[in-house]
């Protein structure tokens, strides 16, 4: 008996010795550069750039999706040192999606500071909620029942705003009070910033979507770069789906080193994927082969666009028959960057934001952008734009509209956010910046005004009914693809549309 | 007694037959309690009240809750519970996790805390320690170590599966089949509470007892079942019952792991999570309200019933039970 407790001494330190010093990873064909983890997110399925998720495994899959910090960062309130005494208080809350990581908040409090002492009629009063989750929507929720609410609550997505929908104060009628001529926007910029119909801020920051690569892995693997223009061809052919997927299937490998295109491939122990679809739900995937909105206006019913069918089945194939994307077990482990795949240095080819330069050492790997591949005959770049928004039950709406229309145009704001101004005659200062950040990388920042040529319309964030219960449907969705090897797909996609149907009946 | 003395106390002798001692007494005593008062008034019963009032509303958390902002709507968040197609399923995963959760979570515990109990281990004080370690990490961190350890790729688990030759070691928190186990899993690496609980108990039993019984015969299996669980009953059904609570509660690690559709196919839609998210997801406070007091009704009647009937196995050294 006591040779056994013993034993079962030794082996229980043993286990907790283990677990202590748990392995990283599985062999990785290059070092995961020492990138400092992101740390923002949006809360899962709640699609809004540029946010990041708390949610780890399935949720993982959903945009965007990095592996949680086991502490995160204490709220921070500024006091508004600086202000005229005279100035009205002006609360501004950070948290709905990108702005709330450590380094962001100290430049945002600098672009505070400049503000309050540059001017006397408002004292703005930053207030961030470190984003991990749902914590920093929990967060306005209480204050809004509280009664204290935010003035302006941004950077915002629709997805974000919809999580407080009917919480956000019409901007028209206070642009026409403050003589603030919006005639001077792209109406469908201003389109772009409406909720069901109504103006809820001002254009600030445009964020295109292309292809982020990993210049090493296609230099190991001595293939040339995807195009960085429309129209180029690769290797003599062209830039079309049948391409990329040829080229993401050469640049996955597996720990034998054999590449996705071989018979010898082994799924079960890749070392490094071609492409991942990160960080977006169903609707963003759907939109690689065509914009698209899951619903008819006239019959109020879900409609699935052809364009998704055609997406879902692509991207399905893409992890469980060719292998040439990551499934949500790959995606989640520390070899992938624990959700945050292309950071990993393990990933050649990633379909994001701008505002992705966010979330990966942008210094440290060595990378570049390309266009979007030509699909069913056409490019589609999806698009987010974000903004900042008024709350309805501020009580100090004109003064907060004064602080709005100021932000918007901020250069120093827009950097902050990887979001191209809207205004073009701000973007080559913008792009300088972007320049300094990336540094050795001289990236080619023409593709993404290029691609801002291609967006998805109708927007794969576009309204919904009963937007914020549709979302979570599409993001499960997706997690689905992610999760489940003998999934038959056109089943799943028949029970989305019953789904959605339901969820849209259901809305107020 | 003097006439003097009779005519004192009569003097501080109430009406109500009370004497003014007691009175004072009565009064220091609610005085010492009156912090715990307000706070369970404040933040125990207000907000429990204030839930059941909610749940008659149709207020949505998106503006300020103040008249104006709400409706009374009488029942028809509760006529919503008997419609919602996600209610009894996620009640059924929370009932499941408590089937496999509060029996792991108790002989676990109890295991652990036999073994560092015996007199035949080394160093029992740091295996006490190591054990309890756990506990103190908080729970979004330890579960987002976990998340790691059981990554079906890089895991150490899986890991240590293949290298003991299971080719398809489970895919823990992908698939649906086995993310609930998972979880359970999870749960049973910070059992370090229960065990100093059970392990106190366990060194409360009095040894002349284990000695009489071995000088009659009788064996380890013996002894432990007519000796060791009779005497820690009391403990475990104080274990028991706070599993069973907790069990109903459980949610944060379910909601890092799965998001707030509990994924993988739902298979983490606890029904506090199912709450959580009609809350604070879908804005939907007054039915998310119902969903609350339904989980209060629920552990309320589940903690009731092991009062009734496990209060009948437990002995107490002092003769209440």
């Amino acid at each position: 008996m006591s040779k056994q407790i013993k034993l079962f001494a030794v082996i229980a330190l043993l286990a907790l010795i283990l677990a202590a010093c748990a392995p990283a990873a599985a062999p990785a064909t290059e070092a995961a550069p020492t990138e400092a983890a992101p740390t923002e997110a949006a809360p899962e399925e709640t699609e809004a750039a540029p946010t990041e998720v708390a949610a780890t495994e399935p949720a993982g899959t959903e945009e965007p999706t990095v592996a949680p910090t086991a502490t995160f960062p204490p709220p921070v309130l500024t006091g508004g040192e600086g202000c005229d005494p005279a100035a009205t208080k002006v609360t501004w809350f950070v948290g709905l999606g990108t702005g709330s990581q450590p380094n962001d908040v100290e430049k945002e409090k600098a672009w505070v500071d400049n503000y309050n002492k540059s001017q006397k009629e408002a004292c703005v009063l930053l207030n961030v909620v470190f984003n991990q989750g749902q914590n920093s929507y929990d967060a306005l929720r209480a204050m809004v029942a509280a009664g204290n609410a935010p003035d302006i609550v941004g950077p915002v997505g629709k997805a974000g705003r919809a999580s407080f929908q009917g919480s956000w104060a019409d901007i028209t009628p206070l642009a026409d009070a403050a003589g603030y001529d919006l005639s001077n926007y792209d109406p469908k910029l201003l389109d772009f910033t409406k909720d069901e119909g109504v103006l809820v801020g001002i254009p600030f920051a445009l964020f295109p979507s292309f292809i982020f690569y990993n210049k090493k892995l296609f230099d190991e693997a001595e293939l040339p770069y995807p195009p960085h223009k429309v129209g180029e061809k690769y290797d003599g052919k062209d830039w079309n789906l049948e391409t990329f997927q040829d080229l993401a299937m050469k640049l996955t490998v597996d720990a034998n080193g054999n590449d996705a295109t071989s018979p010898d491939f082994d799924p079960a122990n890749v070392t490094q994927f071609g492409f991942f679809e990160q960080w977006t739900d169903a609707r963003g995937i759907g939109s690689l082969f065509g914009g698209g909105i899951p619903y008819d206006e006239t019959t109020k019913k879900a409609v699935i666009p052809d364009s998704y069918v055609q997406a879902w089945k692509w991207y399905y194939d893409g992890i469980w028959k060719y292998h040439f994307m990551p499934n949500a077990d790959y995606q989640n482990s520390d070899q992938f960057g624990k959700g945050n795949v292309f950071s990993s240095g393990n990933l050649a080819m990633s379909h994001v934001h701008t505002w992705y330069t966010c979330c990966f050492d942008n210094s440290a790997l060595s990378w570049d952008i390309a266009v979007m591949p030509e699909i069913n005959g056409k490019i589609t770049a999806k698009l987010h734009g974000d903004t900042f928004a008024i709350m309805k039950d501020s009580k100090n709406q004109d003064v907060a509209f004064k602080v709005l229309s100021d932000m918007v145009v901020s250069p120093e704001l827009a950097v902050i956010y990887g979001g191209i101004p809207a205004v073009e005659a701000d973007r080559p200062a913008f792009f300088a910046a972007k320049d300094e950040a990336a540094a050795p990388n001289k990236i080619d920042w023409s593709v993404t005004e290029e691609m801002l040529k291609y967006p998805d319309l109708p927007n794969h964030e576009a309204w919904l009914p009963n937007l914020a219960q549709s979302n979570t449907l599409l993001g499960s969705f997706r997690t689905l693809m992610d999760t489940t090897p003998d999934l038959n797909l056109d089943d799943a996609i028949a029970k989305l549309k019953d789904d959605l149907d339901a969820a849209y009946a259901a809305a107020p | 007694m003097s006439a003097v003395n009779r005519a004192v106390l009569a003097s501080e002798r109430p009406r109500s037959g009370v004497s003014a001692y007691t009175r004072r007494q009565w009064g220091y005593g609610f005085l010492f309690l009156l912090p715990w008062l307000i706070g369970f008034f404040a933040f125990q019963l207000a907000p429990i009240l204030f839930t059941i009032f909610l749940s008659f509303t149709d207020y949505t958390g998106n503006n300020e809750f103040k008249a104006g902002n709400f409706n009374i709507i009488g029942l028809a968040n509760y006529k919503s519970l008997l419609v919602d197609p996600l209610a009894l399923p996620s009640m059924g995963v929370t009932l499941k996790f408590a089937l496999i959760g509060i029996p792991l979570g108790l002989i676990v515990p109890l295991f652990i805390a036999l073994l560092v109990n015996s007199r035949r281990l080394m160093a029992s004080s740091l295996f006490r320690t190591l054990f309890y370690l756990p506990t103190v990490i908080p729970v979004v961190a330890g579960t987002i170590i976990f998340n790691g350890v059981m990554n079906a790729q890089s895991g150490w688990l899986n890991l240590v599966l293949k290298g003991l030759g299971i080719a398809d070691p489970p895919r823990w928190f992908t698939d649906p089949t086995w993310a609930g186990p998972a979880l359970n899993l999870l749960t049973v690496w910070a059992v370090g509470n229960a065990f100093v609980i059970l392990l106190a108990g366990l060194q409360s039993v009095p040894t002349e007892l284990y000695e009489a019984a071995t000088v009659d015969g009788a064996g380890p299996i013996t002894r432990f079942f007519y000796i060791t669980v009779p005497m820690i009953s009391p403990v475990i059904f104080y274990n028991v019952t706070i599993g069973v609570i907790l069990a109903f509660q459980f949610f944060v690690p379910a909601l890092l792991i799965g998001g707030v559709s509990g994924n993988p196919q739902g298979s983490l839609l606890f029904f506090p999570m199912d709450f959580y998210r009609e809350a604070f997801v879908f804005g939907h406070m007054g039915y998310a309200s119902v969903l609350a007091v339904v989980i209060f009704v629920l552990t309320m009647a589940a903690t009731g019933l092991i009062f009734y009937f496990g209060q009948r196995l437990v002995y107490y050294a002092s003769g209440e039970s």
